[in-house]
């Protein structure tokens, strides 16, 4: 249930992140490169938060 | 029939915990561990219609009731299992710190002999470890500036050490280092006496000292560093906590994800009672994909964070990414 709760967090987050790489991405599509790195860094970073909570559910059964 | 199937499939999760697939025809000579296997087998056999439905939620539960996370087997823990002996338990023991230096021993095996024969004009394997040491020093010089040339050979070792180290698991009978908390604290309090150190050297003891304090420069930050100073310390103190977490988290889980579907591939093949070369269809196959991708982007990201910490304790540059 703790796991759920974190990846419905981590889902709105993301989504909000990518959306907002894709939509810098359609307004300039030289720095497109660029501005996929960010996201995938960005991505990782969101990602960590749930992993936490896994991580915490796991060290505590 | 769920807390049978639960039984029985911890009985699965518990021999692929114990045994891998490759060597099921070993076993089977080995009376004791072939006995258990084809016990199993048979009483998946009884349990066809319910196994598939339940399988996940029953290795869910087997995951939990075993106590630890499941993972799939590595060449040691075969080795104490099917020769026991003090030998054998202790490279066990130590399985973890073998791994790894046998990654770092790779390493520096294809570093040493690609500068034996360097030349200017370079061959395949010199010009493919230029190309890694060129991509990494362009990156890390790009967050903290020339001046941070100094510290490329540091967290180029940490990017190209932990990349190595997680794809390292995904090959039948290995195993990864980092998906032990051990191994990514280690790196991470490596880098947080590193920073520290250079924070103290670059800005002197005083200086760091103030830079904890947030860099005070008129009354009214005087008077809020007894709230800054308590907030600094914490935040540099959860720098290697988070870093060591996310990454344990990411490749543990990762190893997690592999273990229970190669279970439930073995499980979906249980009902006709499958031939000894085929104990299950390769279920974790496209999740190795996954765990490649994750793998990498997790090694960046623990070299990107580093890079920001360090530059974050330098303030050198003030050129911003």
């Amino acid at each position: 249930m703790t796991v759920a709760v974190a990846a419905l967090g981590s889902g709105l987050g993301l989504g909000k992140a990518v959306g907002s790489a894709m939509e810098a991405m359609a307004r300039q599509p030289e720095a497109a490169g660029k501005i996929q790195t960010g996201m995938i860094i960005g991505a990782a970073f969101i990602e960590a938060l749930t992993i936490y909570a896994l991580v915490a559910v796991i060290l505590l059964k | 029939m769920i807390e049978k199937t639960t039984l029985i499939l911890n009985g699965i999760v518990h021999t692929i915990n114990e045994h891998a697939a490759e060597v099921s025809d070993t076993l089977v000579e080995h009376q004791a561990h072939g006995g258990f296997v084809s016990d199993t087998l048979k009483s998946l056999h009884d349990t066809a219609h319910a196994a598939v439905g339940h399988v996940v939620h029953g290795a869910e539960h087997a995951a939990h009731g075993a106590g630890h996370a499941p993972e799939l087997p590595n060449w040691l823990e075969l080795a104490k299992i099917l020769f026991p002996g003090r030998l054998t338990e202790f490279l066990f023991a130590w399985h973890v710190v073998i791994f790894s230096a046998v990654v770092w021993l790779m390493l520096s095996f294809f570093c040493i002999i690609a500068y034996r024969k360097r030349s200017i004009y370079p061959g395949k394997l010199q010009n493919f470890i230029e190309w890694i040491v060129e991509t990494l020093y362009n990156l890390i010089v790009g967050i903290l500036g020339p001046s941070g040339a100094k510290y490329v050979p540091f967290l180029g070792t940490l990017f190209v050490y932990i990349f190595t180290m997680n794809v390292f698991g995904l090959f039948p009978g290995m195993f990864s280092s980092t998906s032990k908390l051990n191994t990514t604290l280690a790196l991470a309090i490596c880098v947080f006496c590193y920073v520290q150190f250079e924070g103290i050297r670059t800005n002197g003891l005083k200086g760091y000292i103030l830079h904890l304090a947030g860099s005070p420069k008129s009354v009214v930050e005087w008077c809020l560093v007894p709230l800054n100073l308590p907030l600094h310390i914490i935040g540099e103190l959860a720098k290697p906590i988070s870093l060591s977490l996310r990454l344990f988290g990411n490749i543990s889980g990762e190893d997690m994800l592999l273990a229970i579907f190669a279970g439930l591939g073995i499980a979906s093949l249980a009902f006709i009672n499958p031939p000894n070369w085929l104990p299950g269809l390769p279920l974790q196959f496209p999740f190795i994909f996954l765990a490649l991708l994750t793998s990498f982007v997790q090694a960046l990201v623990f070299t990107l964070l580093s890079s920001i910490y360090f530059s974050l304790m330098t303030h050198r540059e003030e050129e911003h990414h």
